[in-house]
């Protein structure tokens, strides 16, 4: 083993807010080598510390972050943290991914994760430099959201010293089970309900301010990785303009081309042309974009600055909408409204929502209520049903505080229509609400939805979109059984060896393993061939499944809700569901390909490769 | 018989028609060269002998094109078929003959050439390439031919040299094969150019062939020990997974390329896609569009009825997470797995790519020794995605899809070529290739 200081500090810090402790403990090297960082390192020291039976907004649960050893190098897009937690919508594991430049500040701090155990008994906040680590009251920043928060901590520093904040808003603070943390004021760990964790820990933010170099160890190995993985950057179609000119939401229009778009909380996959004009990454780019960003060190630029309203006193400026949460909050709720949709996303960010579960949440809202499920007067006087673009800014509000209708979207779709009897109407897997991309469009991405470790996350779970339609000489066929199960294997690992270099999903549209291979081996000296990087992947795979069983996952939780294989869509002229025997069958041969049982359960050989000692047989 | 007689019925036109694309799409023939011919047998259950006219573009063959031979009376077909009618119907005499072909094998009949004056022996070919080996054999007659085209001689000699050889090549002209099939004598002759072409480019590149053919002839296992079985002509038409139309249709694409590609010579090569259980795979990867292939689905368990080829596919899948793999015979990176940098002792275990976008995709490719086993490859696999055997073929493999497998060989290629025109230019290949490639 190399000098163990190159890519990483050999430190982790772990705090208790119950009892008030900060210590700093030495990173066991192996785990390195086995589990990288990020993703790999914030599971592994998880699922360690926490009982997976505990409650996930209880002082039990334990938040894990970690950055990897990539950042702090120069590797494209390697600035992105991990946070791993219990989540409080889904009940197993929450692991959630941002952006932005915090991960790459507390690194510089001289740590390689931060474990944050128990809770505090009135709101506080963590401020971390390479000197000195402070737990301190933060109860004159609760209620704040999460810009006037980042501004609060950041002001009166240089520019060049200024830190990076991590924190929530009121959606956190008011236990939102979809609630998300936040960092650069836009950048969102959303998936899975972080922010109610920290909200139910008493921790409003911990603000990074490090200027601790990451060695490298072999510069020319380094090297040789870096220039192939921006060669390959500045080439893709995708990574050098798509994404650059209209931002994620740039699919809108491609991936309701190819039919997997959805409408009407996925009740269809049927829109008109000029409804989704109104929505599109080219309308965005004509109208409302001030101008194109990247996250640290992000040579590709995906983020959308923008501005709504005009001149007059209803204008206001602010980032997005991305992707998912224009069709999230539109067409899923039969939407097109480009100026509804900004704004409610704009207070989506500034308290703290994810707006996937929160569109999606208010879809399903609008079905219960169009159905008659819900009475009138629980819903406080709002009528709610699809198409109402005036609810959507209201509701964002109403639900960071609980208050209003918004209290009963709170608790994310599921609690939402089971407490209807329709547990039916909530499109989601484990409780965690499908994205823009219908199932039903793709066998592959069915069951990277249904076999993601974190519940339904076109990231988590793999994301086939990004394979079959622009997958260059990758894409593989959308309705293949035979394939599906490997292809998405295959796409989760490269997912989670992403999140554990602390990378950007979007690189998978240039490149694989390889050039992260080289300068992953360059920066740390250790051995990390790509045969490495795949068993690092399945390593993290298995630990991810165990804590879920252990949490009390099952092989009936690895479902799609029953409309994706009771109601067909077209795709290309054909009538298209994913049956329940296909559900089955794909199921059954993924927990094969993973080497788990029939019920999904890790087999002892299997964890005996891994070197893995689950808690429980 | 009389021309309105003259049908080839749908099956045997179309088999012409094919392989006559097929030949012209390999470029060994040009459009009008060559010919076919078959043992067909009739209504009456006469066996007669169906070939090409004379003259006739192999390319766009109609039914009045394929002429068969009556046995008396004015032999109208015989006026219109093949000039060298009488060579094809002495070869198909031969036991066991069922077709034959002649095809102007360009790469081959090149490196068959000599100015030495004439009448003179000729020497044989000697294959250094794995296919050459395996089924042309350890060398191949070259004769030369006062008139090389149609005349008694060639109906003499070539029916002799192919009652001992699949092949044989006439100096100046081009190849005869006989073989139990049309598809199996148009397999022989892509098998023989690229023998031809791996000879031809590995002169170009400088190496000493003469010293490689003796090396060869002291020990051949350790130059080929994995040499591919023997050619099937049974189970062309068989598909395992008609039910999978999706993936069925990406195997003939890139079945198509391969071929089309020159990545493999028609009919060799493996590929294959994993299932759970089962692998879907392609036992002769190098598939022209129109003519077909078995297309098996065969359990992952490996077999002892096993293929050399299709056992490596397996240990693959065994230890990776690999979901494609393929296998070509690819002559460009044969012949490069022998180059020599001047000056330098021992054959290169490296391909550096000078280009920009081999260098990008690929630091390195490396040239693992004839004996390398399957762990090596697949260590290999794992880090560079492809890999040349020498005297083995090219190894590649995919994380998801074919298309993805198929990048690999196909950008080998062209990484070959570029490194042999700069070396053909005379420059130096050493100075061209990034300094931190020696390293890799």
């Amino acid at each position: 083993m190399s000098d163990p200081s190159f890519g990483i500090h050999g430190k982790i810090l772990e705090i208790d807010l119950s009892a008030g402790y900060v210590r700093v403990r030495p990173l066991d090297p192996s785990l390195t080598a086995d589990y990288l960082g990020g993703r790999g390192l914030a599971t592994r020291l998880f699922y360690e510390a926490v009982d997976p039976a505990s409650d996930p907004l209880g002082a039990e649960n334990v938040v894990v972050l970690a950055p990897s050893p990539l950042i702090g190098t120069s590797a494209p897009t390697a600035a992105r943290g991990h946070m791993v937690f219990k989540s409080p919508l889904t009940g197993f594991l929450g692991t959630s991914n941002s952006g932005g430049g915090w991960a790459w500040s507390f690194k510089a701090t001289g740590y390689d994760a931060l474990v944050v155990k128990g809770r505090a008994s009135s709101p506080v906040w963590i401020d971390i430099t390479p000197e000195k680590v402070d737990v301190l009251p933060a109860g004159r920043m609760w209620g704040k959201d999460i810009h006037a928060l980042t501004d609060e901590l950041t002001t009166g520093f240089e520019p060049a010293a200024r830190p990076r904040v991590l924190g929530i808003g009121p959606a956190g603070e008011n236990l939102v089970r979809f609630a998300a943390v936040a960092n650069d004021r836009n950048r969102v760990y959303g998936r899975c309900g972080p922010g109610a964790v920290w909200g139910a820990k008493n921790l409003k933010a911990v603000r990074a301010a490090g200027r601790m170099k990451t060695r490298v160890h072999d510069k020319e190995r380094y090297q040789s990785g870096y220039e192939q993985a921006m060669h390959l950057i500045r080439q893709a179609p995708v990574t050098k303009r798509l994404l650059r000119e209209m931002g994620t939401a740039g699919l809108v229009e491609l991936i309701n081309v190819i039919g997997m778009l959805p409408g009407r909380n996925f009740q269809d996959c049927t829109h008109r042309d000029e409804d989704l004009e109104a929505v599109s990454g080219e309308t965005i780019a004509k109208t409302i974009l001030e101008r194109a960003a990247g996250c640290y060190l992000c040579p590709i630029g995906c983020q959308r600055h923008t501005r709504v309203g005009g001149k007059g006193e209803q204008a206001e400026a602010g980032e997005g909408p991305e992707y998912e949460t224009v069709v999230l909050m539109g067409p899923v709720c039969d939407i097109y409204d480009l100026e509804a949709i900004t704004r409610a996303n704009y207070r989506a960010n500034e308290l703290g929502l994810d707006t996937i579960s929160f569109g999606s949440t208010v879809a399903c809202a609008m079905e219960l209520a169009e159905r008659g499920l819900i009475p009138p007067a629980e819903l406080a006087g709002l009528e709610l049903r699809f198409g109402r673009a005036a609810v959507l800014e209201r509701l964002a509000v109403e639900t960071a505080f609980r208050r209003g209708a918004g209290a009963l979207l709170a608790d994310g779709s599921f609690r939402l229509a089971e407490r209807y009897g329709r547990p039916d109407l909530s499109m989601s897997v484990k409780r965690l609400e499908i994205p823009a991309y219908d199932p039903r469009a793709s066998f592959t991405q069915a069951l990277g939805y249904m076999t993601s470790p974190s519940g339904a996350c076109h990231l988590r779970g793999g994301y086939a979109v990004s394979l079959a339609f622009f997958g260059g000489w990758k894409e593989i066929p959308r309705f293949s059984l035979l394939q599906s199960p490997i292809a998405i294997r295959n796409m989760q690992n490269h997912g989670i060896l992403q999140d554990s270099l602390g990378v950007c999903r979007f690189t998978g549209y240039a490149f694989g393993s390889e050039p992260w291979s080289r300068m992953l081996a360059g920066a740390t000296g250790l051995d990390f061939s790509v045969a490495r990087l795949e068993e690092i992947s399945n390593r993290v795979a298995a630990l991810e499944r165990l804590f879920n069983l252990e949490a009390g996952a099952g092989k009936l939780d690895d479902a799609l809700p029953p409309r994706f294989a009771e109601t067909p869509i077209i795709v290309a002229g054909e009538e298209r569901a994913v049956s329940v025997e296909i559900q089955e069958r794909m199921r059954r041969d993924y927990y094969e390909v993973r080497g788990w049982d029939a019920e999904g359960r890790p087999r002892p050989d299997l964890l005996g490769r891994l070197r893995i000692a689950g808690r429980r047989p | 018989m009389s021309p309105r007689d003259w049908k080839a019925d749908e099956d045997l036109l179309r088999l012409f028609q094919t392989i006559g694309r097929a030949s012209l799409l390999c470029d060994i023939q040009d459009s009008h060269s060559g010919n076919m011919a078959v043992k067909v047998r009739n209504a009456a259950g006469v066996e007669e002998m169906a070939i090409t006219a004379t003259g006739s573009q192999k390319g766009d063959l109609d039914a009045g094109q394929i002429c068969f031979l009556s046995a008396g009376g004015t032999d109208y077909g015989y006026y219109k078929a093949s000039s060298e009618t009488d060579i094809h119907q002495r070869v198909l005499a031969l036991p066991g003959v069922r077709a034959s072909m002649h095809a102007h094998t360009k790469d081959l009949t090149i490196v068959t050439l000599d100015d030495a004056p004439k009448p003179s022996p000729v020497p044989d070919f000697v294959p250094v390439d794995p296919l050459g080996r395996a089924y042309l054999g350890d060398h191949v007659h070259v004769d030369w031919f006062a008139v090389p085209s149609g005349s008694a001689e060639m109906a003499d000699l070539i029916p002799r040299r192919l009652a001992g050889h699949p092949a044989t090549i006439i100096q100046n002209h081009g190849t005869f094969a006989r073989a139990r099939t049309l598809g199996e004598a148009f397999f022989l002759l892509g098998v023989a150019d690229a023998s031809g072409r791996v000879v031809r480019q590995a002169q170009k590149l400088g190496v000493d062939v003469g010293a490689l053919r003796g090396r060869i002839a002291s020990d051949p296992a350790a130059h080929f020990p994995r040499l591919p079985g023997p050619y099937e002509i049974e189970d062309d038409g068989l598909c395992d997974f008609p039910e999978e139309t999706e993936l069925l249709a990406e195997f003939r694409k890139a079945g198509a390329r391969i071929f089309e590609s020159r990545l493999s010579p028609f009919h060799t090569g493996t590929m294959s896609v994993r299932g759970v259980r089962d692998i879907l795979y392609a036992p002769k990867a190098s598939l022209p569009r129109e003519i077909g292939g078995p297309l098996r689905r065969l359990p992952m368990a490996s077999a002892p009825s096993d293929s050399a080829e299709l056992a490596v596919h397996k240990a693959i899948y065994a230890e990776t997470d690999f979901q494609t793999v393929m296998h070509v015979w690819l002559p460009e990176a044969e012949a490069h797995s022998r180059f020599r940098y001047p000056g330098e002792e021992g054959e290169s275990d490296k391909i550096v790519p000078l280009d920009a976008e081999g260098g990008f995709l690929y630091l390195v490719i490396p040239v693992l020794p004839a004996e390398a086993g399957e762990e090596e490859i697949i260590r290999n696999l794992f880090d560079y995605k492809i890999a040349v055997v020498r005297g083995g073929g090219v190894w590649a493999a995919g994380t998801q899809s074919l298309s993805e497998v198929l990048h690999h060989p196909s950008s080998l290629r062209e990484i070959c070529l570029y490194r042999l025109g700069a070396f053909e230019r005379g420059l130096d290949l050493r100075k061209m290739e990034p300094k931190k490639a020696a390293r890799w």
